[in-house]
Parts: structure tokens; sequence; C-alpha cells
């Protein structure tokens, strides 16, 4: 009688969960899903102490004596780095870009300006190109900016999941602090210039065939921004006023693994920016700590205004 | 056996940390404590004081009246009564926050200095986290004092007696708005005194003719 059970489970083994599930789907069966009963315990509320209770130590002889091993146990954990922490060797836009009209021949000069200038560069985009052959310069722009818009849709919706595959680690605390409790409405209307590669560079991390690539576009678009506050009162912004934007997106990918993907890692703000618009609301700037005789008007305190210096975004 | 390893209270735990953690629940037109599908009752407010702060609202449209900012903010298991901490509360209730602050400051007793602090806290937390622009446009809507867990001791009396001495912890809670307070009519005697004649000249005699 025992035998012919186990000959029967034998049999029955290869149709595990998933064949079974597998063959509920083909054949549209509904299948009853797995029951969880929990177990009633009673709570106590007076645990006796133990007795002959060994110490750690003694433990450890004991196992010791009796000839037990252990193996030394590493309290490791191993993290994935799947993004830089940082823009390497940046690229600095040139003054004046996207002032001058396209019809002058200053305009003409910049606007033919091509990629072959930086040999760098050159370097660089031959070495994705070895890592990843569906690269190239004329059609990632354009996946460029659908994952621009993509990214910047899923922070409106505050869908995690999707803006983790479609921004880096690094660029993912920048675009979600302080935005958890506020409502974002953002819009891209449409595109002014076509989206294009101005740079590129391929970092390595820690160990040397360890490479990212990092490819910097240049993007000129009318979007539209409004934040709201926690109440629903506008912060900044227009919903109903386009602007026009110049943007130096820097995409990131980790070329040596084969399911990296291209993601947005950050902006590139150029020190001759327009100031952005201030927010809606006044905001107290702490002043000088005066003495009781003092005045503010006699102290002649010169308001500091911040370095025009690039950053990242 | 692995599936009854989790019990319905570490579902219940789990809920509540997935809802702590993800809450953005949206505020329905209830914005005023009025309504009367929310309990508004001190005890049933208390236990999710904190996350009335992560209520979101949706954004409002321009012919709208500006809705006015409302912070919570509370203290847990302050060393005081709750009895003597209502006379600070009903003292500070629908004041402007400069004259609670005020009040407070030049007040003798334990929990003003404490009271003090949570209102400055309140009031720093206003600024920075919920978009309120002035810090002294805001008035106490809310405030009030609940009871704490207590620790229990033995007090000695003669004789081989005993009783159970309470040490006594409280909970401070305060809603600040943004606005003016807004003002509570001054009742005169002689307007009570209407008031109960007009009331009296009001019922009606049943069974007569």
């Amino acid at each position: 009688m025992a035998t012919s059970i186990c000959r029967t489970l034998k049999y029955f083994q290869p149709i595990t969960c998933q064949n079974i599930k597998y063959v509920a789907s083909l054949l549209d069966v509904r299948l009853p899903q797995p029951v969880f009963v929990p177990i009633r315990s009673k709570k106590r509320y007076f645990i006796p102490p133990a007795v002959n209770v060994k110490t750690q130590p003694e433990q450890e002889a004991k196992a010791r004596a009796a000839g037990v091993v252990v193996r030394q146990q590493y309290i490791e954990r191993p993290i994935n780095i799947s993004c830089t922490a940082g823009i390497f060797d940046p690229y600095v836009p040139p003054e004046g870009d996207a002032r001058l009209s396209t019809l002058s021949k200053e305009g003409l000069k910049q606007r033919t300006e091509q990629l072959r200038q930086s040999a760098a560069s050159q370097l660089s985009i031959r070495k994705i190109k070895d890592h990843d052959p569906d690269f190239s310069t004329k059609a990632f722009p354009e996946l460029a900016q659908q994952i621009f818009i993509d990214a910047h849709a899923a922070l409106t919706q505050f869908n995690k999941e999707k803006l983790h595959s479609l921004v880096t680690e690094r660029c993912y605390p920048e675009m979600v602090r302080g935005n958890r409790y506020k409502t974002l409405r953002w819009r891209f209307i449409e595109s002014l210039e076509p989206p294009r590669v101005v740079h590129a560079r391929c970092p390595d991390m820690i160990s040397k065939g360890n490479l990212y690539g990092q490819v910097t576009l240049r993007m000129h678009s009318r979007q539209t921004l409004a934040i709201y506050d926690r109440f629903g009162r506008l912060m900044l912004g227009d919903e109903d006023e386009p602007r026009d934007v110049l943007e130096y997106l820097v995409m990131e990918r980790h070329l040596v693994n084969p399911y990296g993907r291209w993601r947005l890692h950050g902006k590139i703000v150029p020190a001759w920016a327009p100031p952005k618009d201030p927010i809606i609301k006044t905001v107290m700037i702490p002043g000088p700590k005066l003495k009781p005789e003092d005045e503010f008007e006699n102290l002649n305190y010169q308001i500091p205004k911040p370095k025009a210096v690039q950053w990242y975004k | 056996m692995a599936a009854s390893a989790l019990t319905w209270a570490g579902l219940a735990s789990i809920g509540r940390a997935c809802g702590h953690i993800r809450s953005r629940l949206l505020g329905s037109s209830s914005t005023l404590s009025q309504v009367s599908c929310l309990h508004t009752s001190p005890e049933l407010n208390s236990k999710h004081w904190e996350r009335r702060n992560l209520i979101v609202y949706p954004p409002q449209q321009k012919d709208e009246p500006r809705r006015p900012a409302e912070i919570h903010h509370c203290r847990r298991q302050i060393k005081y009564s709750k009895d003597k901490m209502w006379y600070l509360a009903k003292l500070i209730r629908g004041m402007t926050i400069d004259q609670a602050l005020t009040q407070l400051e030049f007040n003798d007793k334990k929990g003003a200095k404490i009271v003090k602090e949570v209102l400055l806290e309140a009031q720093d937390m206003a600024v920075k986290n919920h978009n309120v622009e002035y810090k002294s446009n805001l008035y106490i809507a809310e405030s009030f004092s609940g009871k704490g867990k207590y620790l229990k001791r033995i007090r000695y009396h003669g004789r081989g007696m005993f009783g159970i001495m309470d040490k006594v912890h409280c909970h401070y809670f305060v809603k600040l708005v943004e606005g003016v307070p807004p003002k509570v009519e001054q009742k005169t005697g002689f307007d009570q005194a209407k008031e109960y004649v007009e009331q009296l000249r009001n019922r009606t005699i049943i069974h007569s003719l």
C-alpha cells in the first residue's frame, strides 16, 4: 500500500503549482486559491525563566569539544550599484546657446556644430556602441525624449515603480524630494528643436571594467508646469502658460549589465541660465542679529547674491 | 504550516504600517469639521492626529475661495495631569498664535512651558512643510488634552495597607489654521434672558382648547 502511494506521488510531482496554473490558464478553469489558516495561540503574560540554559561561550566550548566546526560567518550585505554618483566630466554648454536666431551666421555655426569636435565624446560613443549595438546618435535622442516625457508623467502620478525604471537612483531623490504631499501638473506640449546628442563619456566605477555610459542631450521644448501644495493652492507656475525650456539632460546606462537600460541621470543647469520664477508666497530670509540700539536701515546690510555657477540637478 | 505563520495580528500590523507609509488619502469635500459623516469627538480623533497632516486635497480652481491651511500637531506622554493640562488648552482655544504664546510665557504652570514648545514646533512646521506664508497668520482652532499611558506604583499606607499610585501622563493636541480667528459672539445676560423667555413662550400645551 505504501509503495503504491509513493509511486503515485512521484507521478504527480512534475505537476507543480506552476504547471497547474499554466494548465488552468489554458483551459480557463478557476482553481481554488491556497487558504491561509491562522493559528490561534494564547498570549503568555508571564514567561518563566529558562533553566539549565548555557551561555554563549559555554555553548561554543561544548561544540568545539564535540568536534562541531562552524564556518566563519561573514556579515556582509551585497550592494548592487546600478548608477554612478554624479556626472563625470560634465558638458559645459556654450554661452548664448539658443539665443541667436538660426538665420544669422553665428546661429548657423552653432546649429551645425557637430559632435565630431570632441574626440573624447567620439571615443565614448564608440565604446558604447561596442557594448550596445543598437545605439545610434541619430535614433537615440528620440528615445531619450520619450523617456524624459514618461518619467515626468510618472512623477505627476507618483508611480514609484515606473519612475525607478525610467530614472536612475541618483536622480530619483532629487526629482521626488518634497513632492510627496504636493500635486504636480506637468504637460509636454511640443519640441521646438529636434533633440540632439552633444556630449558622451564612459566612466568606470570602482573596478576597471565596470563601464557606465553617460550621454548628454540638448533639448529645446515647450512645457507647462503647475505645483499645488497639500491644500490645493497654487505654489508655482501656471497650468495654462507654456514656457520655452532649454535643457541639457544626462542619460546613463550600465553598459556591462546586459539588462541595463538608458535612464535619466540628471540635468545640467548652465551658469548663464536665466533665474527661475519666484514662488507665489513671501519668504523670510534671516538677516543679521541686531542689538537693541541698532536699526536695520543704518546697518547697510547687503543681501548676499548666489554666484552664477553651473550646477547639476 | 508556513501558511499559518502569518497571524491576523501580523497582517493587521502590516496593513497599518502600509497605511502609515503610503497615506495619500484624498481629502473629500468634508473640509469643515461640522460634517456629520465624520466622528469629531476628541476620544476618536486622538489616535490618528499625526495622520491628519498627510491628507492631500485636489488642486483648487481659480474661482474657488482659498482653502486655509490646517496643521495638526501633538505631543505624547507628557508628564503632567490631563485635567491640569485642560486648563491651559482651554485658555488658548480661539486665540491667535502670537497671543497664545504670550499668555503661555507668563503663565506659572508647568504645562505652560510644554504647550509653548508644542506651539512653536507647530508654527515652524507650518512655515517649512505646509506652505504657510506668514507665521503670525495662524490661530488655534482646536486644542485639547487626552489621557496618556499611566505607570502604576505602590503607595505605602499605615497598618500594612497600600494604594496604587498612578504616575499620570497626558497627550496634548493642537490644530492651527491659517487666517484670522473667527469672532465668537459674546452673549450678554439680557440676551440670554430674552432667549429664555422666548423659549417659554414657544411652548405648546397639548390637549388644551
